[in-house]
């Protein structure tokens, strides 16, 4: 029986490969079309002094070649660095505390309960705001007449007029309250996944053996945890370090520099200062940076797994 | 085994916590939505939660472009606006999931298509606005900028990563027998996979689309970048409703937000069941 088959699944196999590349021929076309292609002619555009008003076609920015000056450029641009560094602030602010209140929440859902369905999905509601919008909405909280001071007044007993969004480490402060509202959910959303997929008859049995809640917590859910907490830790950072929207519409960068990312600070060169060819260059060192991070990131975490399995 | 009491009442009181803070920042915008002119700005005494006038001023004002009490009008109305960001993040979302779907079903059952599924992960890696140069260039150069068909092309690419992740952990998990049987059969494979798996991934496919629109529809950045006047997009069109002349439009800006926030959350509701599979890019599938 199973000889009969096989050659007609052979042919079979063929036909599928040759459809099988046709059918990624959409999404190839699309990776082509806005990955191989710009990259390309991002490279190109960042060795010359090009820009949107020069009155020269992005083709023609040979004339004004100027090989590696823009890349020269950036190790010694301060605001470059400078916004990198916020960017990191936020970042390494921004997630442990995400991950933590994350964690907690997932430790207080991981049982069931009464009402539970309908607070989980209240505690997701944050991450489905348009994050623009919620920018806006944190925008309102924090003015200095508004619901913030008013909750701080009533708890303290004295008027509170802080101006949140116009001193420089309060408005950092702000923009981090801002984002740890939004993306929290998401933490708890994977964590709370990771702490399901626990085994329930090993917490039994340690349960029967003597163990209390602490433990039960930190020697068996904690380690068969530690693929869900690399996830979602990597996952909410990479989105992290692209921060825009909410710090944009809360406070456009500013006071002065205060909260200005990478992103709000490659903007500003975009349109206000239109150097494209640095933009391009400052963009490219970002995306070899980062991809250098993830190649060496990936390496570990596979030695790490061949050491585990050894 | 019976718990105490009291840890149920911390459990309690902690999680109300938590919902009360996830819902407080909403609430302030949904009231603020139906507060008159006057008690948009308030002084910290007189700051209150509940408008004591309800009224539907604000989004009279933000479709019509004025209304009593607010002397500075509106040239602009949020219909194009929101128009634009149902078109461009439908249009965005058709080319995301049929691109991925093709793609994620060729993957997942002939091995091709090489670092196709890399290629399109290490899309979401990078800022956007670190790679948007030559896309500028490029929408320039193709009369692309400031159009329903351009920022619909951009967005399909951008969710083109969750489409093709998401529906390939559904594809990996559509028994081969099935298949198999309806190849035997005599079916060829575009048939098979027509009429045979794609009916049974039809949830799937369905909660994969409105995560992507979810996706389209709250982008930002992008839309600043790529629109001008006529297509610009929910989020950024709110800009506009503050100037030296009037101000903060609080109440319209509110108004405006809670149209924009609310399709994005029935929908996430509406797929939770797929949510960490989403945003984990099928890693995770609960």
């Amino acid at each position: 029986m199973t000889k009969k088959k096989k050659p007609v699944l052979t042919t079979l196999e063929r036909e599928g490969k040759t459809l099988g590349l046709y059918m990624t021929l959409p999404a190839q076309l699309l990776l082509l079309f806005i990955v191989a292609f710009p990259l390309c002619m991002q490279l190109y555009v960042s060795l010359s002094w090009w820009g949107p008003l020069d009155g020269v076609k992005w083709y023609y920015a040979y004339e004004s070649l100027n090989w590696f000056g823009n890349y020269g450029e950036i190790f010694s641009d301060a605001k470059f660095w400078g916004s990198l560094g916020r960017t990191f602030l936020i970042v390494a602010v921004v997630v442990p505390v995400e991950f933590l209140l994350g964690l907690g929440l997932a430790m207080l859902f991981a049982d069931k309960f009464p009402g539970k369905r309908v607070f989980y999905s209240i505690m997701l509601m944050p991450m489905m705001i348009v994050p623009a919008v919620a920018g806006y909405m944190f925008f309102m909280l924090f003015q200095s007449s508004g619901p913030i001071n008013d909750i701080l007044s009533a708890i303290s007993g004295t008027k509170v007029d802080t101006v949140w969004l116009a001193d420089p480490d309060l408005a950092m402060i702000s923009v981090m309250i801002a984002d740890i509202w939004q993306w929290t959910p998401l933490m708890f959303l994977i964590l709370l996944a990771g702490m399901v997929g626990v085994p329930e008859d090993q917490i039994k049995a340690a349960t029967l053996l003597g163990a209390n809640a602490w433990h039960r917590f930190w020697r068996i859910v904690l380690p068969r945890m530690k693929t869900v907490m690399i996830i979602a830790l990597v996952i909410r950072s990479v989105e992290c370090f692209k921060i825009f929207d909410i710090l944009y519409v809360m406070t456009g960068g500013g006071p002065g520099v205060a909260t200005k990312s990478i992103s709000v600070y490659i903007l500003d060169l975009t349109f206000k200062d239109l150097e494209w060819s640095y933009v391009a260059a400052i963009g490219l060192f970002i995306l070899v940076a980062l991809s250098l991070i993830a190649v060496v990131g990936i390496y570990y975490m596979q030695a790490a797994q061949k050491k585990a399995e050894a | 085994m019976p718990k105490p009491l009291h840890s149920y009442i911390w459990r309690y009181a902690l999680i109300l916590i938590a919902v009360g803070l996830a819902l407080l920042p909403v609430a302030w915008m949904a009231t603020m939505a139906f507060k008159p002119h006057t008690e948009w700005v308030t002084s910290a005494s007189d700051l209150h939660w509940w408008p004591h006038q309800e009224t539907w001023g604000n989004f009279e004002y933000i479709f019509t472009g004025q209304t009593e009490a607010v002397t500075v009008s509106h040239e602009r109305t949020a219909g194009k606006p929101i128009l634009a960001s149902l078109v461009t993040s439908l249009l965005g979302t058709l080319i995301a999931v049929v691109a991925g779907t093709l793609g994620a079903y060729a993957v997942s059952r002939f091995k091709v298509g090489g670092n196709l599924p890399l290629g399109v992960l290490q899309l979401r890696l990078f800022p956007p606005l670190a790679v948007m140069i030559p896309v500028m260039i490029m929408w320039a150069f193709l009369g692309a900028m400031d159009t329903w068909w351009g920022l619909s092309l951009i967005y399909g690419i951008v969710t083109l990563p969750f489409a093709f992740w998401l529906m390939k952990t559904f594809f990996d998990e559509v028994p081969r027998e099935i298949e198999e049987a309806a190849l035997v059969e005599g079916c060829s494979w575009f048939r098979v996979f027509w009429k045979v798996t794609l009916p049974m991934v039809k949830e799937a496919l369905a909660s994969t689309a409105l995560f992507v629109f979810i996706l389209n529809w709250s982008d930002y950045v992008i839309a600043l970048l790529l629109t001008r006047k006529e297509w610009v997009t929910i989020p950024v069109y709110m800009n506009s409703l503050s100037s030296a002349m009037s101000g903060q439009m609080y109440g319209a800006k509110a108004a405006l937000g809670l149209i924009a926030a609310l399709p994005p959350v029935i929908f996430g509701i509406a797929i939770q069941k797929y949510l960490v599979r989403g945003l984990t890019f099928g890693a995770l599938k609960q």
